[in-house]
């Protein structure tokens, strides 16, 4: 229960977390915008996207249910099936990240801590107040997580995950579980799910992911754009209209393939291209992109699951009828996950070795936030099988706290002074 | 450039709608041809029915049931050369098309994928099994197969000193098809639709025949291509796939393991997802449809080929063509590569 010093507390303390957020936004922003001194005016839009937080209204239209999901396993096609604004809340601020730490142990990742605060103090994107936020059990954090929905007045729905997906079993779970959520919505939202909404809000994302694929062959070809702007778009996906975002991309993506033909990079072809992976970089968290990207490296493929992971994978539906729609889109958001809560997770290693190939990789970064412990277990499998096939990695582990970068720095620039040895001695 | 574009044409169509197609052709084909003169010989690799009065051809499952209605001493004379060059020429008409005989040519597929049209329109959704006792049970086709061809040399021989066995299971595996009581509907001949009472035997079998035609149309409403579970041609044709001209590869580095072919596929193939060594992907219910490289948003993971000639891809663009109906990854300004 909040009481009237409670209250006071609590409104000193989003006062306070809200200054500091804003000072976070506008720092990051301007490393982001003005530290690149070569702007692609498609851009504009996402950048936009991140504007400082003012406290007041919500920035979604106030007749729609608002659901809040956290990772990529939350099937967003049957949210806007059902008339309702998806906003995917999980967070990377570090102004945040102390108000979460009243709920969580010392030890917990950042971006736990930072959802959990974000969403206590009610600084989410856009003003966000959720009228449900679905928790699905990928790591055992966001689990334990869910769990203070009492204590900072939210209503959380646990989301089953299973812990394998690979079996038959594991499948058929998944699904009921996904069969269960279409019922919690219909309740939470007043609607019902209908047969020619889902197929036309399927299709809706099938063309957001075929924009965003179009994006990730153009980064393919050249050095067209930088990594951090990569990152920014796919974090806009999180909270934005899916039409808006996906006709600004096409934008974007028209004004790059003007800039191959005219040979317009960003960076000189010669400069190491580097893999991103591990826990996610989220906005205002950029920081490993921003300093490879100031050190003279180019990030050119993401694979975290604020970015390509949530956005490549597609829906393909043999019967266009919901009994067949909702268990397609179930195994959508199952099977090709490589989200390392999954045991084995094998698939997570292939997609990476083929976009080494694919995206011409010189080297991979391999970030983790101090505390998550899933990413920071995969990190020696797959840097076994990286320095098999002939890569260099540099795993990096760094928490919220923007003022600690010193290490990081020098420990990312002697990797990127590395690369570029070799690469001039090939 | 030109041929670019003709790639690019072909692995954005809808090969699904071109199927529908072609197995029109090939019912009218196959139940109508005899009308027309038309005999396409007697070992073919699919039910072109001779019960059927309009057939233009012969099944080979009954020719390889007469040609194997002899002793053994004549099985290794000249009259086993009948059972060869059947055998011989079922397998050259079978590796043209390997087994998209199954899923382009066979009229009973083609009724069953009419059958699943049908349950669409009324809005019933499919059933769902237990994969693995269904798939376990589909093994049932080898059991068949083996049987069409040890019943006829046991009519005309001893096995193990055994009396041999009674000439009415001539043709063993035909009593029991669907397709003799079936096809010959469509040229309006109803008189296979009988229980012989001649004898205990025939009495039994096309007691069985008449229960397995109604199995047919049942089981293939609720399950698409139910039928073909069983069919003893298919694991013959399965036998011989590997030598097929016409092929389905797939590149497992490429595959993300996402599903979406074992999703659309008709006959339920997990193996095309989640095998990610194997090059060569048909297995024995693959009726090579080519729903799954339709399915498949990872260009290159899944190729069909005529030999080593790729003709048809699965591609990015593709994909969001059939499935998200907007062509965003063309863009307005193409380059000219």
């Amino acid at each position: 229960m909040i009481n009237a010093t409670n209250q006071d507390r609590y409104n000193r303390l989003k006062k306070t977390s809200t200054i500091h957020y804003n000072m976070e936004v506008n720092q990051v922003l301007s490393e982001i915008m003005d530290d690149f001194p070569d702007k692609i005016s498609g851009m504009e839009y996402f950048y936009n996207k991140f504007k400082p937080l003012e406290i007041g209204e919500s920035l979604y239209p106030k007749d729609k249910k608002l659901i809040a999901s956290m990772c990529i396993h939350v099937p967003i096609e049957i949210i806007h099936a059902l008339d309702a604004t998806a906003v995917r809340i999980c967070s990377g601020a570090y102004s945040a990240d102390t108000a979460g730490s009243d709920f969580l142990p010392a030890k917990t990742c950042p971006m736990v801590k930072s959802t959990l605060g974000a969403l206590y103090l009610d600084m989410l994107p856009g003003n966000a107040i959720p009228d449900l936020v679905i928790n699905p059990t990928t790591c055992d954090q966001k689990k334990k997580m869910g769990e203070m929905g009492d204590e900072i007045d939210k209503e959380f729905y646990v989301l089953e995950v299973p812990p394998s997906k690979d079996s038959e079993e594991a499948r058929q779970y998944w699904q009921r579980t996904i069969k269960k959520l279409v019922k919690k919505l219909e309740k939470c939202t007043g609607n019902r799910l209908t047969r020619g909404k889902l197929k036309k809000s399927i299709k809706t994302i099938a063309q957001a992911q075929s924009e965003y694929r179009r994006f990730m062959r153009l980064r393919k070809e050249a050095p067209v754009i930088f990594g951090k702007d990569a990152l920014l778009i796919a974090n806009a996906y999180f909270f934005d209209d899916i039409t808006c975002w996906t006709q600004n991309l096409a934008i974007l993506n028209d004004e790059l393939e003007e800039r191959i033909e005219n040979n317009l990079m960003v960076i000189k072809s010669r400069t190491p291209r580097i893999l991103l992976t591990g826990s996610p970089s989220i906005f205002p968290n950029m920081r490993t992109p921003i300093l490879i990207e100031k050190l003279g490296g180019i990030v050119v493929y993401e694979e975290f699951c604020s970015s390509s992971r949530m956005l490549s994978d597609t829906v393909a539906v043999d019967e266009w009828f919901l009994y067949d729609m909702v268990p397609a889109i179930a195994d959508r958001y199952l099977k090709p996950s490589t989200c390392p809560n999954f045991t084995p997770n094998d698939d997570r290693i292939r997609k990476i070795l083929l976009a080494m190939d694919d995206y011409k990789v010189d080297g991979v970064v391999y970030q983790t936030f101090t505390g998550c412990q899933l990413y920071d277990m995969e990190a020696r499998k797959i840097g076994k099988a990286l320095e098999e096939a002939g890569y260099p990695v540099l795993n990096v582990e760094l928490d919220y706290n923007p003022k600690d970068s010193g290490q990081l720095t020098t420990r990312l620039e002697a990797f990127l002074e590395s690369i570029k040895d070799n690469k001039r001695n090939t | 450039m030109k041929k670019i574009k003709i790639i690019q044409y072909i692995n954005n169509s809808n090969v699904s709608r071109f199927r529908t197609i072609i197995q029109i052709a090939f019912f009218v084909l196959f139940v109508y041809g005899g009308y027309f003169f038309i005999n396409i010989g007697q070992n073919l690799p699919t039910f072109a029915c001779p019960y059927n009065p309009g057939s233009s051809g012969t099944c080979y499952l009954i020719s390889a049931q007469h040609n194997l209605h002899i002793t053994w001493e004549q099985l290794v004379s000249f009259r086993g050369l009948g059972f060869i060059t059947g055998l011989g020429s079922f397998v050259l008409f079978f590796i043209i098309f390997n087994k998209a005989w199954c899923g382009y040519a066979c009229p009973l597929g083609t009724i069953q994928d009419w059958i699943t049209r049908l349950r669409k329109l009324t809005l019933t959704r499919f059933s769902h099994y237990d994969e693995v006792s269904f798939k376990r049970l589909s093994k049932v086709k080898y059991v068949f197969l083996v049987l069409l061809i040890l019943i006829p040399l046991g009519m005309s021989n001893s096995f193990f000193g055994l009396p041999e066995i009674s000439d009415d299971m001539g043709a063993p595996f035909c009593q029991i098809c669907p397709g003799r009581t079936i096809l010959p509907l469509f040229s309006g001949d109803t008189s296979q639709l009988f229980i012989d009472f001649t004898t205990k035997t025939t009495m039994v079998m096309s007691s069985l025949g008449i229960l397995f035609m109604a199995l047919f149309f049942v089981g293939s409403f609720f399950k698409k291509r139910f039928f073909c579970f069983f069919c003893p041609m298919s694991a013959l044709q399965y036998l011989f796939s590997k030598i097929g001209v016409l092929r389905l590869v797939k590149d497992g580095s490429k595959c993300t393991r996402c599903g979406n072919c074992s999703r659309v596929c008709d006959v339920g193939i997990t193996a095309i997802a989640d095998d990610i060594t194997s090059k060569n992907i048909v297995k024995d219910d693959c009726m090579m449809c080519f729903k799954c490289v339709e399915a498949c948003p990872e260009k290159g993971a899944l190729d069909v080929k005529v030999f080593n000639f790729k003709i048809f891809s699965s591609t990015e663009e593709g994909f969001f063509k059939r499935y998200g109906q907007g062509d965003s990854l063309t863009s307005k300004k193409k380059k000219d590569d």
